[in-house]
């Protein structure tokens, strides 16, 4: 089956695969009783259903792409496009929409900026979308989250091609902070006032590793459905920050969030923002990458080793370590989504200060002032859509687009535009899936995967261009729900092909044959610059080029750069 | 060995080794903090000296579960974080690892985050000033990773960045 617009794509690439986005299966709507489905499907819903892969939230990844029946009707739509987009085409009818759920503003008590300050920067950097997460207080609960309202209103109205969201940055009870955003609408404020006033960690003093506390925390991934069910708001996401920072958020709480409601709590940040932290002094803060510079404390997760308090080539060790907590989770054959972002609080090297102001009393700091002295090379942040990038196939630019694209897992992340884009594609039995999304076939069916790479042809924002070195493959089998809610390792997952690209500008597409189809699998894919790689945490076996643990002290972040994908899975029909 | 348990509820490794500053100076006293976690989470700390020492006039808190097992794991060389040990003093600045095992307690130094586990004796350490060893397989082992300038310096950091929002 082809699609509905053209493909004079301006690289010319052939894209006239057979992919079928637009097919809806009665197998994963939950709308369609068992007893209305034929005997194959049953089977099939139930296998899908064993595997993790049906449910409230496989829905979000079952469904995937094909949920959107509009999507190849879209065609390519006047604009605005978004920021990033312009005088593109879609992709296999995507537009690839990049993006920052995690940027603070003078609303939070260590920012500085307006709301339109970041904006401008963001669609400036070129960023499509946004969301606006000022820290969970008791004084953002009470002034904040309504005062930043209109200022979002306002940057909405003034920058029409990067679309603004409100959030907040959720202090979890008995665990780290996450983004929680909703849909803009009548009640966007109050449904996050509510929700931050009943579940935040520090306004409702839960903060402490508690079993008692860990359960407000599920309350609360349970409020936001709510919110969405009863339509109070259109949409509301939860994706957990800086997860690995300080051990504190448990295997067992990450999935317990997500099996709370995993339309709802759809991920972590695979990398965490604060990435200039690591550039060496005197020239910057000299500390440990994306502020990472924790150690075990008694609020930890007892197992967690050493090695997960720092960042490996800039990215989370849940993400990092192949076959490690990411993994563990993917094996079990439930969505969880990664994403890269800024977390802007103080920009490096920037000149503007803070505006002083009395922060308690108005819920903000006065509009920064410019410092006109030296450079602060001891802010650890870059400005959103400048080295930190979430890509997310979107059926249009609309905010709704956006969320249901991240719930779909239809997502990407890289550092320092190490490429311009990407398109994967898992073929079998005249099917095909992109990212996020799950291929069924028959039990020997060939199946393969496409990996079509724009290389970087423009500049980063440190003024060089990118070279692609080397993509990895990394394939685990899906072995079913965890039996130890606290496991973080996944055993049969590793890297099984590392592909040299030997090119420098254009496009490259790869290819790789994933043989008959037998048992239940996932892939994703990883690449980098290749400037600093050592063996996996887990060992050469599982990885022989992984990331290196990022120095303290020592990280310049734009000589390690990575993109990771999030993955497919590849199930047998019965 | 005497030792001695005292559970304190102080909240974070900070506000132990506030209070361990204190303690007033026993040759060979190794003090050490140890993580408890779960409903009340928190640090408690040990005590120990020579059976030929006298360990400062201390009351010892009623023991627990969890100071039971901290007090067993430094008996043990198996567990708990070392603030007090000898030579911890002469620790400040640069030196190598030849030397920072010559002039205190510590009795091995491991790596992370590098291609070997074993530093060069000759490798400089960036102490930070601060250096704070584990009881491991019976020594005290100071876990470090590779710094700037071919350096290593310990894992842990003196100062580590406040945590994002002033109020947490």
């Amino acid at each position: 089956m082809g699609h509905g617009h053209p493909h004079d794509h301006e690289h010319g690439h052939d894209h006239a695969h057979d992919h079928e986005p637009a097919e809806y299966s009665p197998v994963t709507d939950p709308a369609v009783a068992d007893s209305e489905l034929s005997p194959t499907d049953v089977t099939r819903r139930r296998f899908l259903r064993g595997a993790g892969l049906l449910g409230a939230g496989a829905a979000a990844a079952a469904a995937g792409a094909f949920a959107t029946p509009e999507l190849a009707a879209a065609g390519d739509a006047p604009a605005p496009l978004g920021r990033s987009w312009q005088g593109h085409n879609r992709r296999e009818g995507l537009l690839w929409l990049s993006g920052d759920h995690h940027i603070h503003t003078q609303y939070s008590s260590d920012g500085q900026y307006r709301v339109i300050d970041q904006v401008r920067h963001a669609n400036a950097y070129g960023l499509d979308w946004m969301v606006i997460t000022d820290h969970g207080s008791v004084t953002h609960a009470k002034i904040g989250v309504e005062k930043v309202n209109p200022d979002i209103v306002a940057a909405r109205a003034e920058v029409k091609d990067t679309l603004v969201f409100q959030g907040f940055e959720w202090n979890i009870p008995a665990a780290e902070h996450g983004t929680v955003f909703v849909h803009p609408g009548r009640n966007e404020v109050a449904v996050l006032k509510e929700f931050e006033n009943t579940f935040d960690g520090v306004v409702t003093a839960t903060t402490d590793s508690t079993p008692t506390n860990e359960a407000l925390a599920i309350s609360g991934v349970t409020f936001l459905g709510s919110a969405v069910s009863s339509r109070r708001v259109q949409d509301a996401l939860f994706l957990a920050n800086h997860p690995a920072r300080k051990g504190i958020d448990s295997p067992h709480e990450l999935r317990g969030w997500r099996d709370a409601n995993p339309r709802i709590a759809i991920g972590f940040e695979g990398a965490p923002g604060h990435q200039a932290a690591g550039i060496p002094a005197p020239n910057g803060p000299g500390g440990g990458r994306g502020a990472y510079d924790f150690a075990p404390s008694a609020a930890s997760f007892p197992a967690y080793p050493l090695e997960s308090y720092r960042t490996w080539g800039g990215f989370d060790w849940m993400t990092a370590t192949v076959g490690g907590l990411w993994d563990s989770l993917l094996a079990e054959g439930k969505p969880w989504w990664i994403t890269a972002n800024s977390d802007s609080h103080q920009i490096y090297a920037d000149n503007a200060v803070r505006g002083g102001g009395d922060f308690n009393a108005n819920g903000r700091y006065d509009d920064p002032v410019y410092g006109g002295g030296p450079l602060a090379t001891t802010n650890f942040d870059f400005w959103p859509g400048f080295y930190s990038r979430t890509h997310v196939g979107a059926t249009d630019f609309s905010y709704a687009a956006v969320m249901a694209g991240l719930r779909a897992g239809r997502v990407w992340v890289d550092h320092g535009g190490l490429i311009n884009g990407l398109d994967v594609t898992v073929r079998a039995g005249g099917r095909s899936v992109t990212l996020g999304d799950t291929l069924v076939a028959r039990r020997g069916t060939p199946a393969s995967l496409t990996i079509t790479i724009d290389l970087a042809t423009t500049p980063n924002w440190a003024q060089f261009i990118p070279t692609l070195a080397r993509v990895d493959l990394i394939r685990g089998a899906v072995t079913g729900p965890a039996a130890d809610r606290d496991v973080f390792t996944a055993p049969a997952t590793k890297v099984v092909h590392s592909f040299e690209v030997n090119k420098a500008t254009g496009q490259v597409t790869l290819s790789y044959d994933l043989g008959p189809v037998s048992d239940a699998f996932y892939l994703r894919l990883r690449g980098t610059d290749g400037k600093r790689s050592a063996p996996g945490f887990l060992g050469a076996a599982v990885d022989p080029m992984g990331p290196a643990m990022d120095v303290v002290g020592s990280a310049d972040p734009w000589l390690d750069l990575w993109f990771y994908t999030n993955p497919i899975w590849v199930l047998p029909a019965r | 060995m005497k030792i001695i348990g005292l559970d304190l509820g102080h909240r974070g490794t900070r506000e132990a080794e506030h209070w361990l500053a204190h303690l007033p100076a026993v040759p060979g006293l190794v003090a050490c903090t140890h993580l408890v976690h779960g409903e009340r989470p928190r640090v408690v700390i040990t005590v120990a000296v020579a059976d030929d020492e006298t360990l400062p006039p201390l009351r010892s808190t009623p023991d627990g579960g969890a100071l039971d097992a901290a007090v067993a794991d430094h008996e043990a060389g198996r567990g708990g974080r070392a603030v007090i040990y000898p030579g911890v003093e002469k620790l400040t600045g640069e030196l190598t690892v030849a030397e920072l095992l010559a002039a205190s307690a510590i009795g091995r130094v491991r790596l992370l985050g590098a291609a070997v586990t074993e530093p060069e004796p000759d490798t400089v350490v960036d102490t930070r000033d601060f250096v704070r060893p584990q009881w491991m397989d019976g020594r005290l082992t100071l876990v470090a990773t590779p710094a700037p300038a071919g350096r290593i310096a310990p894992f842990e950091v003196p100062n580590p960045t406040p945590c994002c929002g002033a109020e947490h």
